[in-house]
């Protein structure tokens, strides 16, 4: 550690013209965007711009189907995670493989991957056909409501290794010899992981689930290839309405958005910043 | 040997459990690797059939099913000659992707630990300030930043240049915490041990710290690697005007929907570099990934 060194600014500089430039200043000139009222003569209006957006039809649509998309897809992902830890961690040295393998997908591009999705979620396709195997009726996958469903299970088909790996870390770490004992006594392998495994990862597990739904937050890519800037209403996210007013030119409201929902996932944040004072005890 | 098989918890003997977590896993591994699999055999179908086949989708008649094909009535390889070769439009779009990636990783290295050093291994006023407004930056998604950010490119007269993808993707928040993470972990002896031997802040970092943090280093890029080939926002925002500059990862979809006999096979091309990667930072990544818990 180096103390009271000058130096430090001079080698910090370039990252933080950088940062400065594309980040901070944006995010403050954001504000000073979502208080103004846009015309040439750029009036102060205060807190008008956030009430005309938070009566906007399609920011309320937009910010419901983020909600609720992410309501899906981060305890699901959370859920998946969990168990699949919990079952590699029983794998003992197979695990590495098959951890990799639920790893993969986080590296593929999604825009690639979406031609096989269209098919097999096909009406004809081999997920109706499951469907129709075990009883069910044929559904349109990619209309409608129902198109939320493969929407959701290409994102969690594409994040869902990143938290089994924060998971399994968290596992591993857990001393065997509470199971020894734990098997001693005779508590099966649901008791183990609701009585042992739970309580010993509970910050991890706090912080995978609010990463995971921070992360759910941002799902477009997917949305977006699927489809395009105007989908159908029942997937049509926040960062629709954000880009397609960008496109329109209409900063105030593009920036008035974005800080409402920034304020959202601000709170979930300071909710996993707080969390340290809940892992602090586990560490030392 | 009595031993070993009462402790066969230790010594990698699957229990019962064990075994049906193996089988159970094993499928679902198989279930994710299908979309991949099957994306690589079809792109090495012959026009007519894959033609035929996308055809076949949205079929709205009850009694109809699509096929599921296996395997190409005739092996060919005439759609990758195709795409690579007489038609450059698909090749450009991917030199394009391959430019920015490169550009963002190369900028990325230069300034990147830098930071990440200043912040893990000094004290100053603000830097506390400064790691906080990082982690804030980080999770906020990209729209929030966006409108002004135009502004501001504008005024540096780098808007629809490719500079408007490249330079703020450079500066990216997220890897400044993750090797900041990495490098806070560093235990102080080493750089201490440096000092006695007359090691200044610039020495201690080039042959201290950064030969420590190859792991964080070869996770940090893969990971920026596949951002970096699956960016969709910057380009579409700040390369509103440029068609010619939109990288892969936003022109793929049209491509694919306009020349369905190559759509497969640009697919599989677009995935290959996204696969080396992988196979060799794959446990880079994975002790990235872990180190990007906040502690």
């Amino acid at each position: 550690m180096f103390h009271r060194k000058k130096i430090v600014y001079v080698l910090l500089l370039p990252g933080m013209i950088g940062i400065l430039a594309f980040y901070i200043v944006p995010f403050i000139g954001g504000i000073y965007y979502s208080l103004m009222d846009g015309t040439f003569e750029n009036n102060f209006v205060g807190l008008e711009n956030y009430q005309r957006v938070a009566n906007n039809k399609m920011f309320q649509l937009g910010l419901k189907n983020t909600w609720e998309l992410s309501l899906w897809s981060a305890p699901a992902i959370w859920l998946l995670a969990f168990i699949l830890s919990a079952m590699l961690k029983s794998l003992k040295n197979h695990s590495v493989m098959f951890r990799n393998v639920l790893l993969l997908p986080y590296l593929m591009p999604s825009s690639a991957m979406l031609l096989i999705w269209l098919i097999m979620f096909d009406y004809g396709g081999v997920i109706n056909r499951l469907a129709v195997q075990l009883g069910f009726e044929r559904v349109l996958w990619l209309e409608e409501d129902a198109l939320r469903v493969p929407i959701v299970l290409l994102y969690i088909w594409k994040n869902l290794g990143f938290s089994v790996v924060l998971f399994s870390s968290a596992l591993t770490a857990i001393h065997p010899s509470l199971y020894e004992y734990a098997s001693l006594e005779g508590a099966g392998w649901w008791t183990q992981a609701f009585r042992i495994t739970l309580p010993q990862i509970r910050p991890t597990a706090f912080l995978v689930f609010v990463l995971a739904w921070v992360n759910a937050f941002k799902i477009f890519k997917e949305v977006y290839f699927i489809g395009g800037a105007y989908p159908t209403e029942a997937v049509y996210t926040l960062q629709h309405y954000m880009n397609n007013k960008f496109a329109k030119l209409e900063y105030q409201d593009v920036t008035t958005a974005a800080y409402m929902f920034a304020v959202g996932v601000m709170v979930l944040f300071a909710l996993m910043y707080a969390s340290k004072a809940v892992r602090a005890p586990a560490e030392n | 040997m009595k031993r070993r098989i009462r402790y066969s918890r230790r010594e990698g003997k699957l229990t019962l459990g064990g075994k049906l977590s193996f089988v159970l896993v094993f499928l679902l591994c198989l279930l994710i690797l299908i979309p991949m699999v099957f994306t690589f055999l079809y792109s090495f179908f012959p026009k007519t059939e894959i033609e035929a086949y996308l055809k076949s989708r949205g079929n709205y008649d009850s009694s109809q099913w699509m096929d599921i094909l296996y395997s190409p009535a005739q092996f060919s390889l005439r759609q990758y000659y195709k795409i690579l070769i007489e038609e450059p439009t698909y090749l450009q779009l991917f030199c394009n992707s391959a430019m920015y990636t490169g550009a963002i990783l190369l900028g990325q290295a230069l300034i990147i630990p830098l930071t990440s050093y200043c912040l893990s291994r000094f004290t100053f006023w603000g830097r506390d300030a400064i790691f906080f407004l990082i982690l804030i930056l980080m999770i906020l998604p990209f729209q929030v930043t966006m409108a002004p950010s135009v502004t501001v490119l504008r005024w540096l007269g780098i808007m629809d240049t490719v500079w408007a993808v490249i330079l703020p993707m450079c500066f990216s928040p997220f890897y400044i915490f993750l090797l900041r993470q990495f490098m806070a972990g560093i235990p102080n002896e080493l750089l201490e041990a440096g000092m006695v031997d007359g090691v200044g802040p610039i020495r201690g970092f080039l042959h201290v710290i950064l030969p420590v943090c190859r792991p964080i280093l070869g996770a940090a890029m893969a990971l920026s690697f596949a951002d970096s080939w699956n960016m969709v926002e910057q380009p579409l925002v700040y390369l509103a005007n440029k068609q010619s500059l939109q990288p892969l990862s936003v022109m793929f979809n049209q491509i694919s929907t306009e020349r369905a006999d190559v759509a497969f096979a640009g697919a599989a091309l677009y995935i290959l570099p996204a696969l080396f990667v992988y196979f060799f930072f794959q446990e880079d990544i994975v002790a990235g990934i872990q180190l990007s818990e906040l502690k």
